[in-house]
């Protein structure tokens, strides 16, 4: 492999979609060139730069609730009538008929929250959006799992059980207390690309854990639903109870408690 | 009447379309620079989808497809109706190969100390201004997409999406080395 080669993969390389073969050529021709070994370092800066500083934009709790009134349960219906031209009249009406159908078409296709699974789970949403939003969501910055974990003592009645240290492609930010739903819980916040992953520990006795629906991941029986948008998992696991909430893709949670689960 | 599958079949549709809101709207604010214009655009995403989704194929890339309807009510709707001051294409930055070592290692240096020093606002700035081609390959990769999601949203050869994901970010990395802070 020439630096023309190495420079035509090197974000492959970067992101581990190479094969074995391939990534071990590269990671030879880095380690006695140094202008594409420098070009990598720069790559990788970018990327840092991007990932954790790029102001994210995530869709205004309104919209996600037009967006859930708007579509329907038989999604052959006609579709709203275009919002793009912004017309005055029409636009005025649609926003009336939004406004009328919204909580209905939220409590049906989003939130049934007759069961206790369902409060649970709408809980551990409302906790992750309390976070995300919070100008200070975070009580202790990452500097490592080593520095996270014990800033909990002491301010918990139970040992919050994560060992997961966070790697490159789940960066733990750091930590806060919270409740869930009439007990205290570790909050602990981990990134995605550009997205913030909460996962909630606490005590699981006594809640209305879900027994239908679990699917088997790893050594855990997880629930997994979405809800206002948001992916959620939860498990039991011994004494503790855990919720992942996060917009990322479901695979993706999938992976970052195969991580928790498996330290 | 539609059977009691077909409409599991539309809200199961329903609940993960809307898990892939704020991927949408993050991307709809990089296009078209304002809150409100990226509501009207991510709603309009959504409606294209409600009309569209009997074709859609269940176990197929609900994601990519929901990227590739916004991506083109932007281009139908937002691109030919308001004036868009971004002129520039792909093509006016060429990734750097090693041809081009002239620049030196002290440039080199400066380019890794601007980059690890950027502020959020200066990594926004650098990014809206390059085309809106350049912006949107950048953040469908951040947004986790892989090159042949991609191609699929830009509907383009797998070739090209790697060919532009490179452009685009040796035109943000100069972009950022040349910024005064």
């Amino acid at each position: 492999m020439d630096c023309h080669d190495v420079l035509l993969v090197l974000l492959d390389y970067q992101q581990g979609r190479l094969a074995p073969e391939a990534h071990g050529q590269v990671r030879a021709h880095l380690d006695g060139c140094t202008d594409c070994a420098h070009e990598d370092r720069l790559e990788h800066e970018l990327t840092q730069a991007l990932e954790r500083r790029l102001p994210q934009h995530a869709a205004p709790l309104a919209l996600k609730r037009r967006l859930a009134a708007q579509w329907p349960v038989d999604a052959t219906s006609p579709a709203p009538r275009r919002q793009w031209l912004r017309s005055w009249m029409p636009a005025a009406a649609a926003a009336v008929i939004l406004l009328a159908l919204a909580p209905l078409a939220w409590q049906r296709v989003l939130s049934p929250w007759g069961s206790g699974r369902d409060v649970m789970v709408a809980e551990a949403v409302n906790d992750h959006v309390r976070l995300v939003q919070s100008e200070r969501p975070l009580e202790i910055e990452s500097g490592g799992i080593h520095q996270v974990i014990p800033w909990f003592s002491g301010r918990l009645d139970f040992a919050p059980t994560v060992r997961f240290t966070g790697d490159s492609d789940f960066p733990l930010r750091g930590g806060a207390v919270g409740y869930f739903v009439d007990r205290k819980a570790a909050a602990l916040v981990y990134g995605r690309r550009l997205h913030t992953v909460s996962v909630f520990v606490f005590r699981a006795d006594g809640l209305p854990w879900p027994r239908a629906g679990l699917e088997k991941l790893g050594r855990l029986e997880v629930y997994r639903t979405a809800s206002r948008g948001f992916n959620v998992l939860l498990w039991r696991d011994g004494e503790l109870g855990y919720a992942v909430v996060s917009d990322v893709d479901p695979r993706d949670l999938s992976l970052l408690v195969g991580r928790l689960s498996a330290s | 009447m539609r059977g009691g599958g077909e409409r599991e079949r539309a809200e199961a549709l329903g609940r993960e379309a809307l898990a892939y809101a704020d991927g949408l709207y993050n991307l709809a604010r990089y296009l078209t620079r304002n809150p409100s214009d990226a509501e009207d655009l991510v709603q309009e995403t959504y409606g294209r989808a409600i009309k569209a989704s009997a074709q859609f194929t269940p176990g197929t890339n609900l994601k990519a497809w929901l990227f590739r309807i916004l991506r083109n009510a932007f281009m139908s709707h937002y691109r030919r109706d308001r004036h868009n001051p971004v002129t520039g294409g792909l093509d006016t930055v060429t990734p750097r190969l090693p041809a081009a070592k002239d620049i030196g290692r002290q440039r080199d240096s400066v380019e890794i100390d601007r980059l690890r020093k950027a502020a959020a606002e200066d990594i926004e700035r650098a990014l809206l201004s390059l085309s809106e081609d350049a912006r949107t390959v950048i953040l469908l990769d951040l947004e986790g997409l892989t090159e042949s999601e991609s191609a699929e949203v830009l509907g383009c050869a797998l070739g090209t999406v790697k060919s532009r994901l490179s452009r685009a970010r040796a035109a943000l990395r100069e972009t950022l080395r040349d910024w005064e802070p």
